[in-house]
């Protein structure tokens, strides 16, 4: 990090303008060389805008984007890469039925075939840069920390010197985003630049050298991380103090609303993915189940939800036992269902907003009138859920796609909300949405825990499992190892029984 | 957005696509010698006299009647992501067993047209309900079961016509079912035809275009305005998505192939009750897979699928005018396959720029604070070269999402 050398990427003066919105003006940004720099905003802020600028996906109606000192102009993705720039999506783009190396290899075959030598290439960075990556393992086997560093691996394949990392950490547990932090670590050692975009900012204070702030479309400043608090940098970001998840009093009531017996679903091996699990629910009551992804959290949900057979055991709810019901029978006697990945299970993208509130209800009123769908009410419907849960959308017509995953999750809740349903299933309620939105979620949780729904809390974020629980359910292994009491246990705890560094209950 | 102004952007496309498609065949009409101008005005002659006009539309009325059903059977199973390729065979089976049963019993009038009705229905949903039954049971992908069942489909239904319902002198060079009686007979329009003061042409216009409507209506209605409807798009659109929200992915694909082969069963009922009124070895043939052009046309939306079964069936009926005046009526093929080509790639394009309109919307949303995400839908065109296959939920296969 020479002063005199020019930075690895500077931007100035950077406008970008969407019909009727200025979505980027006037960004400066300088990033050395060799340095984690992160760049932090609210959501909607305009950082997404920024990257795809920087990555080629459109260009900027005014401003100049310099790599080293020299002016570049993108026309697209693939000159960004040419020119050392690369991108790993939030949402990664593997293809899961193909292995790592294929994977790597997809779409870059003219750089080293797509046999030995592209496999020792493949071997050459996950040893500089410590990613551990099994070229022959099936991208479906893997993790999702595994399968961010195979994105990683993608991008230092195709010579990428400057990486962006867009909100690397939304997925991760805590483990996880520390394995990430060396892997970082790693990159800077080898010379390399890394734009990190993220919201967390006890995160951007541990892995960054350097930040910037964006606050509607600009940027506002930079900060030193070794100076600077996180209630500092929040106030640069929002200009408010950050909401926290902290719920109030105990408003658990005696009547259990879900009890699961001895459930155990099969898995791919020999091992069952859910293994055993015996839990109990009560109304007003929300149960976080903790745990690394892919310990039998998600496999859980779907018995909950009857989207995966039972090897064993029983689901009652209330004083039903449906464990036979059908997935449409649960979700009309009472289960409300926020699901983890809201484009694969939660929405029709292509389909407008009203049809998104019919999903999941399509038996209910006011969606339906006899065998037939109800389209005015239902859009009618949908408007009262855009105004009272705060969806900023054109209107019931627009296409889900058009919303940022904010707006689409507010959506989502206040549909699943508005059938009243006696247990609500939130399966990472609050992933990938801004601040603002993750706040008015988790105020809507405490209400409907207060007036006696059972909730089912699933979550990555430590923070806000212990904040919202009453009553904490580590996973490890498809079985329940721990029961918690969030008032008595720290995230760092926590994360001991996820990964099974500590056992027992406490 | 204005209906007005989405209904002019879905129509812009097809029409553009029909335009590039004609200039395209023209060319090719142009290199094989042919000049593109006479073939137009040969094809777009009906005749002089009013009889001769009138017998023209009523040719490409009866054509087309069929041309829609095929089309609709195939756009059914097509809006729940099944590409159901057996209509041929599921149409083919149901008229020969129809048109036997037909020929078999004697009753009054209506009761006769409605078994026969009711027999091809039901042996073509059951045909195509095989297809649903091992997809769900065996997991056998219903383009593969579905083809193979086309070639048993035609076997069977050659080995009914020459043995068990062979209706024709043995030797005889054209072999067909015995002749259903006249009170299984469709009755014509033509007097309905004479009602608009319109010349009763010596064709019969197949009264089988008024069920044709009825079903294109009802099917109009069940896909857009039922809990069932709404259920097998939501299953087309995203199958994880669909069974989340409590649809029985197993129940949804056997009943829509049940649905897709019942329409597919009427197929072959216009020409057989309306003309030929027994099944033989020159039956139509190919609608199954006319169909499948007509359902891509029509974007699976049955008023498209109507005006697409309409031009195919003009473009059709020019064949034979064409050879009058000495020009191959391959033309006729050759414009076909141009605009079935051509309106399928304007199609995914304008989805695509839908889809980019859309995306780009995410940022013009007013950046208040509360507003926002960061789970922003498949960052990224599809051109970036580090990127591979998206992950993003099943869409419809024909590129068409309303």
């Amino acid at each position: 990090m020479t002063e005199s050398a020019p930075p690895a990427v500077e931007l100035r003066g950077i406008t970008k303008r969407f019909p009727g919105v200025v979505a980027n003006k006037d960004i400066e940004l300088r990033v050395a060389r060799g340095e984690v720099h992160a760049i932090v905003g609210e959501n909607g802020a305009g950082k997404s805008t920024l990257m795809k600028t920087l990555y080629g996906m459109h260009r900027p109606d005014e401003g100049q984007i310099l790599l080293d000192g020299r002016e570049v102009v993108f026309k697209s993705p693939a000159d960004a890469i040419a020119a050392g720039v690369g991108m790993v999506h939030q949402h990664f783009m593997l293809a899961d039925n193909l292995t790592v190396l294929e994977n790597v290899v997809l779409g870059a075959e003219k750089l080293h075939g797509i046999g030995a030598d592209a496999r020792a290439h493949i071997l050459t960075i996950s040893e500089s840069y410590a990613l551990g990556l099994e070229p022959d393992t099936l991208v479906e086997d893997l993790g999702v920390g595994d399968r961010q560093r195979v994105e990683i691996a993608k991008v230092l394949y195709r010579g990428a010197t400057t990486l962006i990392l867009d909100e690397p950490t939304a997925v991760l547990v805590p483990q996880e985003v520390d394995e990430l932090f060396g892997n970082l670590a790693e990159l800077k050692r080898e010379g390399l630049t890394v734009i990190f975009i993220s919201h967390k900012l006890d995160e951007v204070r541990k892995v960054a050298d350097s930040i910037t702030v964006i606050r509607r479309g600009t940027t506002v400043g930079t900060a030193d991380p070794r100076t600077t608090t996180a209630k500092q940098l929040a106030e640069m970001m929002v200009g408010s103090e950050l909401p926290t998840p902290e719920t109030r009093t105990s408003t658990v009531r005696d009547t259990p609303v879900l009890e699961l017996r001895g459930v155990t679903v099969g898995g791919q091996g020999a091992r069952p993915a859910v293994d055993d699990v015996t839990l109990t629910v009560r109304e007003g009551e929300v149960v976080g189940i903790a745990g690394v992804e892919g310990n039998g959290q998600a496999e859980l949900v779907d018995a909950i939800m009857g989207l995966r057979p039972l090897a064993a055991g029983t689901i009652v709810l209330g004083t039903d036992d449906i464990t036979t019901w059908s997935t449409r029978t649960r979700r009309e006697r009472g289960i409300g269902f926020i699901p983890e990945d809201r484009h694969r299970q939660g929405m029709l993208l292509d389909a407008p907003l009203w049809e998104n509130r019919v999903l999941g209800h399509q038996t209910e009123a006011p969606n339906a009138k006899g065998l037939f769908i109800d389209r005015k009410a239902a859009r009618a419907d949908t408007e009262r859920i855009m105004r009272e849960y705060d969806v900023r959308a054109p209107g019931p017509d627009t296409l889900a796609v058009a919303l940022s995953g904010g707006n689409q999750q507010k959506l989502i809740v206040g549909r699943e909300m508005s059938a009243a349903p006696r247990l609500l299933i939130a399966a990472h309620p609050t992933r990938g949405v801004d601040v603002g939105a993750q706040s008015v979620i988790w105020e809507l949780l405490k209400d409907a825990r207060a007036e006696g729904m059972g909730i089912v809390l699933i979550s990555a974020d430590l923070d806000e499992l212990i904040g919202l629980s009453d009553t904490l359910q580590v996973m490890l292994r498809g079985g329940v190892v721990a029961t918690l009491d969030p008032s008595a246990v720290t995230p760092e705890q926590l994360g001991g029984y996820m990964t099974g560094a500590v056992s027992g209950a406490a | 957005m204005s209906v007005l102004r989405r209904t002019g952007q879905a129509l812009l496309a097809p029409l553009l696509a029909v335009a590039i498609a004609l200039v395209i065949s023209g060319v090719v009409m142009a290199a094989i010698g042919v000049d593109p101008l006479r073939a137009l005005s040969v094809m777009t002659d009906f005749g002089d006299t009013p009889s001769q006009q009138v017998t023209a539309i009523v040719v490409i009325l009866n054509r087309a009647v069929p041309l829609f059903l095929a089309g609709l059977a195939v756009a059914v199973a097509f809006r729940m992501g099944l590409f159901n390729i057996g209509v041929e065979g599921q149409y083919r089976m149901a008229t020969v067993v129809a048109a036997g049963v037909g020929a078999s019993v004697t009753l009054p009038g209506p009761l006769h047209v409605l078994l026969i009705v009711v027999v091809a229905m039901g042996v073509a949903a059951i045909w195509a309900g095989i297809v649903g039954v091992l997809k769900v049971t065996r997991g056998v992908s219903e383009v593969i079961s579905s083809i193979m069942l086309n070639f048993i489909a035609l076997g069977l239904a050659s080995f009914l016509l020459t043995g068990p319902l062979r209706g024709s002198e043995p030797g005889a060079s054209i072999v067909t079912t015995k002749e259903i009686p006249e009170s299984g007979w469709f009755p014509s329009l033509n007097g309905l035809l004479g009602a608009l003061g319109l010349a009763n042409p010596p064709r019969q216009l197949y009264g089988f275009l008024l069920v044709a409507v009825v079903v294109g209506v009802v099917v109009a209605v069940l896909l857009k305005r039922t809990r069932f409807g709404f259920d097998l798009r939501a299953t087309g659109l995203s199958a994880s998505a669909a069974s989340a929200s409590g649809v029985d992915a197993k129940r949804m694909v056997i009943t829509t192939m049940l649905i897709s082969g019942a329409v597919a069963g009427l197929i072959g009922l216009p020409d057989l009750l309306g003309s030929d009124h027994n099944y033989g070895t020159q039956f139509t043939s190919g609608l199954g897979f006319l169909g499948i052009a007509i359902a891509l046309l029509g974007r699976n939306n049955p008023v498209g699928i109507a005006v697409a079964a309409v031009l195919f069936a003009f473009l059709d009926r020019s064949s034979v005018p064409l050879q009058i005046a000495s020009i191959p009526s391959s033309v006729v093929t050759i414009i076909q396959g141009t605009i079935v080509l051509a309106v399928v790639i304007a199609n995914e394009v304008a989805r695509r720029i839908a889809r980019r309109q859309a995306e780009s919307g995410t940022a013009v949303a007013p950046p208040a604070t509360g507003d926002g995400s960061s789970g922003e839908p498949g960052t990224g065109p599809p051109t970036g070269p580090a990127q591979s296959t998206s992950t993003a939920g099943r869409t419809d296969p024909t590129g068409s999402a309303q």
